[in-house]
């Protein structure tokens, strides 16, 4: 019995300490995989802020470099040369993404509020509509054509926000879901006993239940109108309404062009001085800009809103 | 509870505030068409009676707003520009102007959508290489036979039928080219720099086992130089795909230029392809091309100064261009006889929308694009004393205090009209003008100018030859790969993706056009 139990003692220990062994060992494991993926995610970003800092012709020289042979800020000064369009084109953008992004949740938990309500009737035909549009979609020309001849957006700050507030369905499953599984029905009852109405049980019990769901939505929402460039190449001429990205964008494809194709001995003399390669990493540093800081206030929402809104009720 | 109703509160303003910035939007369409509107009315009163004092057909005309869409950046005087440009354009065919530039970035997009949605506008910018067969199967532009016949003269008499019958679909003009240069002619240019210190004389080079020897002497004595550059359409293999034979549209099934007969055939039969693959794989494999040839796809180590030659298209003063572009003295040499061919002829041309809604009117303000120099040389350049000054002539700078990046107008003086009627800046070859005739003048003429490919009947094909081309041709021409290897393999995967379906349908409408020529 003794000798048993003695032996089973350091039997036990050296199993314990294998285990610590073993876990450090994975430890160690885990933390330099995610070093490593850390780094695959930080080093192509360094590498663009130091590429956008060098001098055009170390680069043309040879090529991309973590120690360029010289730093040069050109690329910057030939940005903020044109600074009135791209402090025009910042504002334009931060405008449409606060307002877009503030209506579009609005809309959208408006709409997905009554789908979740087990007590909604034509829930079902509603929710149809919702779900036809992510399958279904009538195609660029038509697209176009609803929006520059039926409602005359074309040119206006409209064209920018109206295309992207309508479009989501799946933005409005994932809120039904989240309103249906995690708001007790009893909770809105026991409201509505309360002498609640319906908007103010919304306004004041569901949605302030639901900053997770809101806060993940907002993050998507945010950055699609962030980096949206398209609805500003399709609908705008005026160049005062363009968004950043589309300012980029454009610079980019038109240096490209230009590159390639001109004839114009002037032009040639502009792109001679103009540091192309560099503007393209620096055009990228600017355009980041603020939804880089917007991310910490939403990340810890992020996953409680995405993990809930994820199971499909 | 005072926690929600201040939470209330905030919804409400924020609702409040979002209608307003909903008005305001709203708002912003009708006022700001309205002051467009007015600003097209304020010029217009005085010199309408301008008009009836001065030209004695202007009245005759009804007031007509032209638009005019073309590819390029918006300067900030443009509207000022437009005005000049609409007053001048009342006194002569009672018309205003608005000039719709578009970024060359979502150039075909956004005139994809506007020929798509039948937006009104008269004249727009096309070229073979901007969708304008297409666009013209498509119905998108008018015929202009008739309406060339009837107003635009100048037009014909500047440009010449065999020019504007090279520009023929079906029978019918739909566009008019700009008149500048009208063939290609390929060459190398050298670093000058290079050139000036071992005293090398250009004429000397006539072929490229002339130009062999003085690679390699660069190799030799200058290390650190790449000989010579490729890459990004740049190869020693241009010199027989776009100067030995018409490619006819897209380069699968060409006619060889020496041998005068209409016959379709596949481009790598033509034995200069395999001579001078060999001649490049030669030199790749000597070291005298940069080894990342096959894929580079910028002006890379020409640009940095740090290599001795380039392929390139050549026309006069292209080194002058090319120098100012990069910054250091480049020369050219050209080794082939200039060659016109559909493609180079429909290089950049004007045509007018299906969607005008004053064809004829369209047409009289093209006709002055090739007749009238104080017209296109204001829609070029802008304002006279604003935004260059005249130093003869011909020539102009400008302003002191202003250069080409500060300047507040700018267009693309190749895109419209006449460009031997504008002006040159002090950087261009006074001379360039006749330079660019003459160069004209000595020309060939393919004997397929005027055949318009119509690749319709064989897209399929076609699509999946031009992945096979992307797979081998870069690599063939630049000399990356051995050509006795490796043409024969692209020519049986050319024939595998359907190249003589292609050639056949090529055939039967090059042999068509031939009879109704």
């Amino acid at each position: 019995m003794n000798a048993r139990s003695n032996a089973a003692v350091p039997l036990q220990r050296a199993s314990r300490n294998r285990i610590r062994e073993n876990s450090s060992a994975a430890q160690l494991l885990i933390h330099v995989f995610f070093v490593l993926a850390c780094a695959a995610c930080l080093v192509p970003l360094l590498l663009v802020a130091i590429v956008s800092l060098s001098d055009e012709r170390s680069i043309l020289a040879n090529g991309y470099s973590f120690f360029p042979e010289a730093f040069s800020l050109d690329a910057y000064r030939y940005l903020l040369g044109d600074a009135q369009r791209l402090i025009n084109a910042y504002g334009i953008s931060i405008l449409v993404t606060v307002v877009g992004t503030l209506t579009s949740l609005l809309i959208s938990s408006m709409l997905a509020y009554p789908l979740s309500r087990k007590d909604f009737p034509q829930r079902n035909l509603l929710a149809f509509f919702v779900f036809f549009t992510i399958l279904f979609n009538g195609g660029l020309v038509p697209w176009y054509l609803v929006y520059t001849n039926l409602f005359h957006m074309k040119d206006t700050l409209l064209a920018l926000l109206v295309p992207n507030l309508l479009m989501n369905g799946f933005y409005i499953l994932i809120m039904r879901t989240f309103f249906s599984t995690s708001i007790p029905d009893s909770l809105i009852e026991s409201a509505q006993i309360d002498g609640a109405g319906e908007w103010r049980t919304f306004f004041r019990i569901v949605l302030p239940l639901s900053l997770p769901v809101l806060a993940t939505i907002g993050l998507f929402t945010t950055l699609g109108y962030w980096n949206d460039w398209f609805n500003s190449l399709v609908f705008i001429y005026d160049t005062r309404l363009i968004s950043l990205q589309y300012l980029m964008t454009k610079t980019l494809l038109s240096i490209q062009f230009l590159q390639s194709n001109t004839q114009n001995s002037n032009i040639g003399k502009l792109l001679s001085e103009m540091p192309t390669e560099t503007v393209r990493m620096a055009m990228a540093i600017i355009g980041i800009g603020p939804i880089v800081l917007a991310y910490p206030f939403f990340q810890k929402y992020l996953v409680k809103g995405l993990t809930v809104g994820a199971v499909k009720g | 509870m005072s926690v929600l109703r201040q939470k209330m509160f905030m919804i409400a303003v924020f609702v409040l505030s979002f209608s307003l910035v909903i008005a305001g939007c709203g708002n912003n369409k009708p006022a700001s068409t309205a002051e467009s509107a007015s600003s097209n009315a304020s010029p217009s009163q005085p010199s309408e009676t301008t008009a009836n004092g001065g030209e004695g057909k202007a009245p005759e005309l009804e007031p007509y707003k032209i638009t005019l869409v073309y590819p390029g950046d918006t300067p900030k005087d443009l509207l000022e520009v437009q005005s000049a440009l609409s007053e001048y354009l009342k006194s002569k065919i009672n018309a205003t102007i608005e000039l719709k530039p578009i970024d060359w970035g979502s150039w075909l997009e956004k005139t994809n959508l506007m020929f798509a949605s039948k937006e009104s506008f008269d004249i727009v910018i096309s070229a073979a290489t901007l969708g304008y067969y297409s666009n013209v199967a498509k119905g998108a532009y008018l015929p202009l036979d008739e309406l060339i016949a009837e107003h635009g003269q100048d037009i014909q008499s500047v440009l010449g039928d065999e020019i504007l019958s090279g520009l023929k679909v079906k029978g019918q003009i739909y566009g008019t080219p700009t008149n500048k240069e009208f063939a290609g002619a390929n060459g190398f240019l050298f670093n000058k720099a290079l050139v000036d210190k071992y005293n090398i004389d250009l004429n000397q080079i006539n072929s490229l086992e002339d130009l062999d020897p003085i690679l390699r002497m660069i190799k030799e004595k200058e290390p650190g130089i790449t000989p010579l550059f490729e890459g990004n359409n740049r190869f020693v293999g241009s010199l027989v795909l776009n100067g030995q034979y018409d490619g006819l549209g897209d380069g699968f099934g060409v006619l060889n230029r020496n041998s005068g007969e209409l016959k379709v055939i596949d481009k790598t039969e033509v034995p200069e392809y395999m001579e001078v693959a060999k001649i490049a794989h030669k030199w790749y494999k000597d070291g005298l091309v940069n080894k990342d040839a096959a894929t580079v796809k910028d002006w890379g180590l020409m640009q940095a100064g740090k290599a001795f030659a380039i392929q390139q298209e050549l026309k006069p003063g292209k080194d002058a261009e090319m120098s100012t572009a990069w910054g250091f003295p480049v020369v050219q040499k050209q080794l082939d006889v200039p060659y016109t061919t559909t493609v180079t002829v429909a290089g950049i041309m004007l045509a007018i929308s299906k969607t005008s809604k004053d064809p004829e009117r369209a047409m009289m303000f093209l006709n002055m694009l090739y007749s009238d120099k104080t017209l296109i040389n204001m829609l070029d350049f802008g304002i006279e004393n604003k935004h260059y000054v005249k130093k003869s002539d011909t020539a102009i700078d400008y302003p002191e205090g202003v250069d080409a990046k500060t300047v507040g107008y700018r267009n693309e003086a190749w895109m419209f009209g006449n460009q031997m009627n504008t002006y040159l800046f002090p950087n261009e070859d006074p001379n360039k003008w006749n330079a660019f005739s003459e160069f004209n003048k000595q020309a060939e003429k393919s004997i397929a100018l005027g055949f318009a490919w119509d690749s319709e009947p064989v897209k399929n094909e076609i699509a999946a030859i031009t992945n096979v081309s992307k797979q081998f041709e870069d690599a063939i021409i630049s000399g990356s790969v051995d050509p006795e290897v490796y043409i024969p393999k692209y020519r049986e995967a050319l024939k595998a993706a359907g190249l003589d379906k292609v050639i056949a349908e090529k055939q039967k409408q090059l042999d068509e056009w031939a009879k109704n020529k």
